[in-house]
């Protein structure tokens, strides 16, 4: 039932993709002020699924849509905190989007600086999707009713992956018989049979004839003439060349690897203005100009022409994307994806739809998924294929998963770490094993043993425990640790200051008066 | 395929529905009294015993003697026929068809041209302040098609006539031509009716008949001519559009899909266009069909206002009927107008519901 940890050790010394540091998000609504997250710290380390496990509405949901800055304002604004995505703090300009003035808990007044927010967007929109992906709750939804499946997954693909579908189309176009005995030589210099169909997919991706994938298979299982299977993969190659404007593409490729220069260069520069380096900030700002008056110059044509004839002027590349997301829905076992591809949300099922979505986030390679509950809406066997998929992705790819439910035994199906929140606070984070074998934290022993469980026998009582009382207003926390009302153990202390996560066995942090004296500083 | 099924499914409920509408003019009308509606084939200034006389022969020649489902019978098949029968009034003498024929083609132009004037203005404006709710611009926006759905047409029309056409507010002495008479009508390829009426062709309406005829100076005078007409009805169904484009862009950016649109990393200018804009115009369709209903109303206002011959004024005639003898009730004037009212409204809703579907993949059909 439980996943095995495997590799913490190695983690050890890994950066980690995603870091959160003392997230404060709130709601300014008009009964008060709801404060949602209360400085939450916790991080995703690549390759693992780090989960999110708690009562409902306590914060879960707040805190996956803060990390990728998609609190709808208004109500909401992160208040303060880091959010560090592959190193990058994502919300480092804060200040200067906003300036908010509090007078009362009803009466918050918010200026905006349009300027910063539509930079601060500009540069996200270029992170989300691309690096960090999301899926929701409720696939139905989270889908737009008005367009296709394949509309949907190709946008992303269209929005992140020009650069690369360009390589591969040039790539396919000009092959010469040498690269393909090259690959020929890789391939049987390799003895794993998996590692040979990686080889051959690899291969296959990297010139844009996923097609061919199985023949190409075939052919070098059935064969050992080098030179026959050589001529007869240059055969097939070359007869899916359709004649491009190779020109075109040429030109395409290159005004988007200028516009991801101009992205790179932004970030640098924000970088720079965040550590208050003037040269640096100097230099960039006339390499950012350079590169702008260049994109004026010798795109002017290209720009009038995406603007008003995108369709037309990118139909290769739509043709591309579309043969992507034929194999990504095939990925994640959707039958019939030439059907499902053209057919709008409301005519899949629930589970259909929400491998659709899984598709539509895998659809950048991102190195992170944000699992917003995603089996909550579905039904169980549906939901255990779901959650199989995710757990393949994260084996194959080696994708990292922000994985957030309130289903413990979901959690024991899928997560490496868990973190279990309270009312805006990560109280206890630990290895998935240790938080179901040793929970330390009151409202941690309380989840468990709510849970009726095979693997534990009860030796007193047949009748499940339910934790006293409900999640509690969060216009008007309590004071101290914000879980004394309802703890069995509360203290003096507990109702005075708040309880800092602190990490009492390796790799186990526990916010609790019961285990450390540390509070969290005021 | 489906789609011309639905099509002709649709066309098919518009038999009944028309002869539900003639049913409903023709008890509503037969309704006064008998006097008044003879009144036209009775000279009143005969003597009593001939009065009764031509009565009694009005009575036999236009079958009121009868039952009233056998009149009513005779009715259906005569306008079947296209017999709509004659009015009598000082604004047209004739035949109803061909009154219709000659007049319809002006309401419609205005109704087009109407129609596409506030589709034009609302979708950028809506678009507009539906993605800043609550900002300054918002609240402007909000106030003033506020002020313009509630303000009555007739007011609108004479406080633009007075701005624009009398009191000479910004157009020097001139002014626009506010009524629909003085055009050089010998340019254009016009067709007079043994009546003494002037149509253009082929469309019979003046704007385009004069661009088809590349008669470019009639246009601009037939341009100017609408308008202030088009100005007042775009007004109500501007306002209305607006408030209903607006209302629809901040329901679907609460959308959870447009937070998947975000969190996919779709620029915010593109969110809006593509994500959003799309979605929340889609109710507007049918919205912009309602309206219709409550131009062709105002048709008949502003028409009167502005003295543009058109089918407004022709039911309004038909009403009002004065023909020699005082006022009378014009019967086939009346249940023609109206009939023909009935059926641009029912094709208005046909051609909204047939977009919608097009539209809007979840409508089955």
């Amino acid at each position: 039932m439980i996943v095995e940890e495997s590799k913490t050790e190695k983690k050890k010394n890994l950066k980690p993709y995603v870091e959160v540091k003392d997230l404060v998000t709130q709601f300014f609504t008009s009964r008060g002020i709801v404060k949602a997250l209360d400085k939450v710290s916790f991080s995703v380390y690549p390759g693992e699924i780090y989960g999110l496990v708690g009562e409902s509405g306590c914060g879960k949901s707040v805190t996956s849509t803060s990390v990728m800055d998609l609190i709808p304002d208004p109500p909401g604004r992160i208040i303060s905190g880091e959010i560090y995505i592959d190193g990058f703090n994502i919300i480092a300009d804060l200040n200067k989007m906003a300036r908010i003035k509090i007078k009362s808990e009803t009466d918050v007044r918010i200026r905006r600086y349009k300027k910063a927010i539509k930079r601060h967007n500009n540069v996200l929109s270029k992170i989300r999707g691309d690096k960090i992906a999301m899926i929701f709750q409720e696939p139905f939804l989270a889908l737009n009713p008005t367009m296709t499946i394949g509309d949907q997954i190709m946008e992303v693909i269209m929005l992140h992956n020009i650069s690369s579908i360009s390589n591969s189309i040039l790539r396919r176009e000009n092959i010469s018989s040498g690269e393909v005995r090259n690959f020929i030589t890789e391939f049987y210099s390799i003895n794993d049979e998996t590692q040979k169909r990686k080889e051959v997919n690899n291969f296959a991706a990297s010139y844009a004839i996923q097609e061919f994938e199985e023949s190409i298979l075939s052919l070098l299982a059935t064969s050992d003439d080098k030179q026959y299977i050589e001529n007869e993969i240059l055969n097939m190659v070359r007869e899916n060349r359709t004649g491009m404007n190779i020109q075109n593409i040429r030109e395409i490729k290159g005004y988007f690897d200028l516009q991801n220069d101009i992205f790179q260069n932004t970030l640098r520069l924000l970088q720079a203005e965040r550590n208050g380096d003037s040269s640096a900030i100097k230099q960039f700002n006339s390499e950012l100009s350079k590169l702008k008056r260049i994109e004026a110059s010798s795109f002017f044509l290209l720009r009038l022409k995406l603007k008003f004839a995108y369709k037309y002027v990118m139909k290769e590349y739509r043709k591309e994307a579309r043969r992507r997301t034929l194999e990504l829905l095939t990925l994640v076992n959707i039958a019939g994806p030439e059907v499902v591809i053209d057919s709008y949300p409301h005519e899949l099922s629930g589970g259909m739809q929400q491998r659709a979505m899984i598709a539509m986030s895998l659809a950048s390679n991102p190195r992170m998924l944000i699992a917003d509950e995603p089996t909550t809406a579905l039904d169980v066997t549906t939901q255990a294929q779901i959650l199989e998929i995710i757990k393949d992705l994260n084996k194959l790819i080696g994708m990292a998963v922000l994985f957030i439910t309130h289903d413990l035994a979901v959690i024991a199906e899928t997560c490496n770490r868990v973190g279990v929140m309270y009312a805006g606070n990560i109280v206890e984070e630990s290895s998935t094993i240790e938080i179901f074998n040793d929970p330390k934290h009151p409202y941690t022993v309380g989840l468990m043993s709510s849970v009726p469980r095979a693997d534990k026998k009860r030796e007193k009582e047949i009748k499940l425990e339910t934790i006293p009382g409900t999640v509690p207003n969060l216009i008007t926390p309590p004071s101290g640790c914000r879980f004394h009302p309802r703890c069995k153990f509360a203290m003096d202390i507990c109702s005075l200051k708040k309880p800092k996560l602190v990490e009492i066995s390796e790799r186990h942090k526990v916010a609790c008066f019961l285990y450390s004296d540390e509070s969290e500083v005021e | 395929m489906e789609l011309k099924y639905y099509i002709i499914r649709r066309l098919l409920v518009l038999i009944p529905t028309i002869i539900g509408l003639l049913l409903l003019t023709f008890i509503l009308l037969r309704a006064i009294p008998v006097n008044d509606l003879i009144a036209n084939y009775v000279n009143q200034k005969a003597t009593p015993a001939e009065k009764a006389l031509e009565k009694q022969q009005a009575i036999t020649l236009l079958g009121l003697g009868q039952p009233l489902p056998v009149q009513f019978f005779t009715y259906l098949t005569d306008v079947a026929n296209g017999n709509l029968g004659n009015m009598y009034s000082a604004y047209y003498n004739g035949g109803v068809l061909r009154g219709i024929e000659l007049f319809l083609p002006v309401t419609l132009e205005i109704a087009i041209f109407t129609v596409i004037f506030s589709v034009l203005i609302s979708i950028p404006l809506g678009t507009f302040i539906g993605s800043r709710p609550n900002s300054v611009s918002d609240s402007v926006g909000r106030v003033f098609s506020l002020i313009f759905y509630a303000m009555p047409i007739f007011w609108l029309a004479l406080m633009l006539q007075y701005a624009f056409g009398k009191n000479l507010l910004f157009l020097g002495s001139y002014g626009l031509p506010i009524n629909g008479q003085g055009f050089p009508i010998q340019q254009v390829g016009f067709v007079h009716n043994h009546t003494g009426y002037s149509y253009s062709v082929p469309t019979h309406m003046l704007f385009i008949d004069a661009v088809l005829n590349l008669d470019f100076p009639l246009a601009v005078v037939a341009f100017e001519h609408l308008i202030l007409p088009v100005l007042t009805l775009s007004m109500t169904v501007l306002a209305g559009l607006l408030r209903f484009i607006r209302a629809g862009m901040v329901d679907t950016s609460n959308q959870e899909y447009i937070k998947t649109a975000r969190a996919k990393g779709v620029p915010e200018k593109l969110v809006l266009k593509r994500h959003i804009r799309k979605n929340a115009l889609l109710p507007s369709v049918t919205v912009i069909g309602l309206l219709v209903a409550g131009l062709l109303g105002g048709a008949v206002v502003v028409e009167d206002i502005f003295q543009i011959t058109g089918l407004g004024r022709l039911s309004l005639a038909a009403i009002t009927g004065t023909s020699g003898n005082g006022a009378n009730i014009q019967f086939f004037g009346v249940a023609g107008t109206v009939l023909f009212f009935g059926l641009i409204l029912m094709l208005t809703n046909l051609i909204v519901d047939i977009v919608y579907a097009f539209l809007d993949p979840r409508i089955r059909y």
